[in-house]
């Protein structure tokens, strides 16, 4: 079986570096037939990809303890899902992981755009094989999944912490989201290389990036969720560099997918638009550099491993190559166009642009300090919360307040007069909703009480959008409400998936808000029939039980929970001891309320042997927010992605004349 | 325009950079004898854990993570412990050593490193 994967893996190195020099040469030499076997090349190295991974599948799942990746990743007690999701448990599998992704969007992507960018594809197929060569190369040179060893009995499982659903998705999202970004880098490197630089290349990968970018928000949000739920230390982010990681380039897609409409509809940005998206790329190289490599101290890894130093000559040789490119395209990239007033929807783009790319920036020198400091002076330094903290509040309390003028501004040249029209009732929600929270108290803390004014802004925008946009329908067709509603949005899909998108957004920043500014937290050491105070719970330790699970022992006290006189019922609250692995891991007791997203959250710290226990409890306001912002986040990509005719017909005419302009540009 | 605004954000992160300072040291236990102030301490635990974090405060010795130097250092500890806390295992503490020798942590600072999710393939778990 072994050989199978190992000749698999070998064929997709044929096949990458035969579709990296026979295409680079074709496109080079404007060989059509050459491009053609070039680019079939690439498509056929997804399926030898597959048939590797199918290997390693079939080792997991028979229990092939010679293959020593699966011996090291599980056992024969092992359930089932987590044999599969033991593949990208560790590094080789990861990487396989990440080779079919990349080859699996690289096949469909050069495949779907054959017609319509055909000469782009002869520049984009080299581009994207030399990814897959790079990976390739690591999977059968220097860290293969298909090592053998005299098989021993029993495979030494899985690490209990990774036995977990979230850790079966969460993986595959981030991946989806980290390689999809290198469709549309590898577009733009294409339309760098062939000379066509106009913006065909960012409607050819709208739809790509949106993937990638929504598959990467939906990981990070499950690993949120997984920490808050079973990791167990009362938050869902911790500014870890692995979480940055995955963080940074969500910010630099984020920025991209704005600034990529000032260049479909005005024809600007376009070295900005270029540099953005070989940003993002270069960062989930580096995010995958970090969770793999150990180099920076963080909670997830701490190990040396042999393929750092080869990641870091990826990034190098994608950073050059980018920077040559854009470097040398330079001339043909400048535009005639330039910003008319600082209050359009261009220039407030533009700022959006600019406070994410700052944001994101400012968590890279954190997330690199440590390795930085270490270079420069010798000594490793390391920033910790209130450095994150006060870059999210700078940067991002502005960006929300953009999130709603942006879309609302004129484009080109925005009068004042129009502004207030617009504006006055939104302003007017944002200033009574102020009020009204300083009423309540809110004013505890600033930027608590800022975000919540800027959450209502944008909230209020978005809803005068929707009714406006429903109005304007009924007035034109006579439709009944819900029949213009569904309409509107059917009519406009980015457009009004773009709001509710945002609307996710908002959501997400009132529940860290509300988790983070508003939340209360006691501890204490309680006998049975104690009792803590907190956020107007009361909660009383009633009584201590141990049972036996599957694979450990359950010890759990029970608490009784009250609220202004009210009986809610027990919680649970308490810790596993897994016997197998000499582990403990915390079980965190949440009582939701669903009527106001809050949650009463209760660790059980320690259990002492005279039957006190010390338990943490934390009132975490709002905080279901964010998880609902995830639902909506995605309600909202779908809306944006789902095909519609009219606009792909409207595109195939914009193609058509991109390429007319690009050729009578060529050809004068 | 452009260039203000990319002056402006520079502006703000050297504002607070130059305010905050470069962060914390991150030192390992052979080098703090050499450190005064607040550092982050990494080290391997070994021996045994004694005495309450809820209470007096818990007492570890940790040694250097990469096993070059012998040297020690004494850690008393108060807070929260995470559940990857064990003998063997690598931690992280914030505090400063104290006249005797001793790393007093601030409440509730210690990080632990999760060997597991992503090691290199020759370290056994």
């Amino acid at each position: 079986m072994a050989e199978l994967g190992r000749a698999a893996l070998l064929v997709t190195l044929g096949l990458s570096a035969y579709a990296l020099v026979a295409g680079g040469y074709a496109a080079w030499r404007g060989r059509r037939r050459l491009a053609h076997s070039a680019r079939n090349a690439l498509i056929a190295s997804f399926f030898s990809t597959l048939a590797a991974a199918l290997v390693l599948v079939a080792g997991f799942v028979r229990d092939d303890f010679s293959l020593a990746y699966v011996a090291g990743h599980s056992s024969r007690a092992l359930p089932t899902p987590y044999k599969l999701s033991a593949f990208w448990g560790g590094q080789e599998g990861s990487l396989l992981l990440w080779l079919l992704v990349l080859n699996a969007y690289a096949a469909l992507a050069v495949w779907l755009a054959r017609k319509r960018a055909k000469d782009l594809v002869v520049w984009v197929t080299p581009v994207l094989a030399g990814i897959a060569l790079g990976f390739t190369w690591l999977l059968v040179a220097v860290s293969s999944p298909f090592d053998v060893i005299a098989a021993p009995a029993d495979g030494s499982g899985l690490n209990p912490s990774l036995q977990n659903p979230y850790m079966v998705v969460h993986p595959v999202a981030l991946y989806l989201g980290y390689v999809g970004l290198a469709v549309p880098f590898a577009f733009a490197m294409g339309a760098l290389l062939s000379g066509r630089t106009d913006e065909r290349w960012i409607v050819a990968t709208r739809r790509w990036t949106i993937v990638a970018w929504t598959a990467l928000g939906v990981g990070q949000l499950l690993g949120a969720h997984w920490a808050y739920q079973e990791v167990g230390w009362g938050g869902y982010y911790a500014w870890d560099p692995v979480e940055n990681a995955a963080l940074m380039p969500w910010l630099a897609a984020t920025a991209f997918l704005h600034s990529v409409m000032i260049q479909e509809k005005r024809g600007m940005l376009r070295i900005w638009n270029v540099t953005l998206v070989s940003l993002a790329f270069c960062l989930s190289l580096f995010g995958t550099f970090l969770t793999r490599s150990g180099v920076v101290t963080s909670i997830h890894s701490f190990t040396k491993s042999s393929i750092g130093p080869w990641f870091l000559g990826f990034i190098v040789v994608a950073v050059v190559f980018a920077v040559t490119m854009i470097w040398l395209r330079l001339p043909q990239l400048r535009t005639t166009a330039k910003l008319e007033s600082l209050v359009s929807r261009e220039a407030a783009f533009l700022y959006n642009n600019l406070l994410l790319v700052a944001l994101c920036l400012t968590i890279l020198w954190g997330t690199a300090w440590p390795m930085v400091s270490e270079a420069v002076r010798g000594q490793t330094m390391v920033v910790g919360r209130p450095y994150f903290d006060f870059f999210l509040r700078v940067f991002g309390l502005p960006l929300l307040l953009l999130m709603g003028i942006g879309p609302l501004v004129a484009w080109r040249r925005a009068s004042l007069r129009g502004l207030l029209r617009t504006f006055a009732w939104p302003a007017g929600a944002a200033l009574a909703t102020g009020v009204v929270l300083i009423a309540l108290g809110a004013g505890s803390s600033i930027p608590g009480l800022v975000a919540y004014t800027f959450s209502a802004f944008v909230l209020a925008t978005i809803a005068l959008e929707f009714t406006r946009g429903t109005q304007a329908r009924r007035a034109l067709t006579g439709e009944p409400v819900p029949t213009a509603f569904g309409r509107l949005i059917g009519r406009n899909r980015r457009r009004y998936g773009g709001y509710v998108v945002h609307a996710a957004i908002v959501l997400l920043a009132i529940g860290v808000a509300g988790s983070s500014a508003y939340d209360s937290v006691t501890e204490g050491r309680l006998a049975k029939g104690q009792a803590l105070t907190v956020g107007g719970y009361t909660l009383t330790y009633r009584s201590l039980g141990e049972r036996e699970g599957a694979n450990a022992t359950e010890i759990r006290a029970v608490l009784d929970v009250r609220r202004g006189g009210k009986e809610l019922g027990p919680l649970e609250a308490g810790k596993n001891a897994y016997s197998v692995e000499q582990q403990v891991s915390n079980e965190v007791g949440i009582r939701t309320d669903y009527l106001t997203g809050e949650d009463l959250y209760v660790i059980a710290e320690q259990v002492n042997d005279d039957g006190t226990v010390f338990f943490r409890i934390f009132v975490k306001p709002l905080v279901n927010l964010i998880w609902l912002a995830g639902l909506v986040f995605v309600l909202g990509s779908v809306i944006t992605l789902w095909p519609d005719a009219r606009e792909e017909r409207r595109l195939a005419t914009r193609y058509a004349r991109a390429a007319e302009r690009s050729d009578t540009h060529a050809t004068t | 325009m452009i260039a203000l605004s990319v002056a402006s954000v520079l502006a703000v992160f050297l504002l607070y950079t130059s305010l905050a300072g470069g962060g914390t040291p991150s030192v390992s236990p052979s080098q703090l004898a050499t450190k005064t102030g607040e550092v982050a301490l990494a080290g391997k635990v070994v021996g045994t854990p004694t005495g309450d974090p809820h209470g007096a405060g818990m007492r570890f010795v940790v040694e250097d993570i990469d096993g070059t130097s012998k040297q020690r250092a004494t850690v008393l500890y108060k807070g929260s412990v995470p559940d990857m806390f064990r003998t063997g295992r690598d931690v992280v503490v914030t505090g400063t050593q104290d006249a005797n020798g001793l790393f007093v942590t601030k409440p509730g600072s210690m990080i632990t490193k999760c060997p597991s999710k992503y090691q290199a393939a020759d370290t056994p778990s």
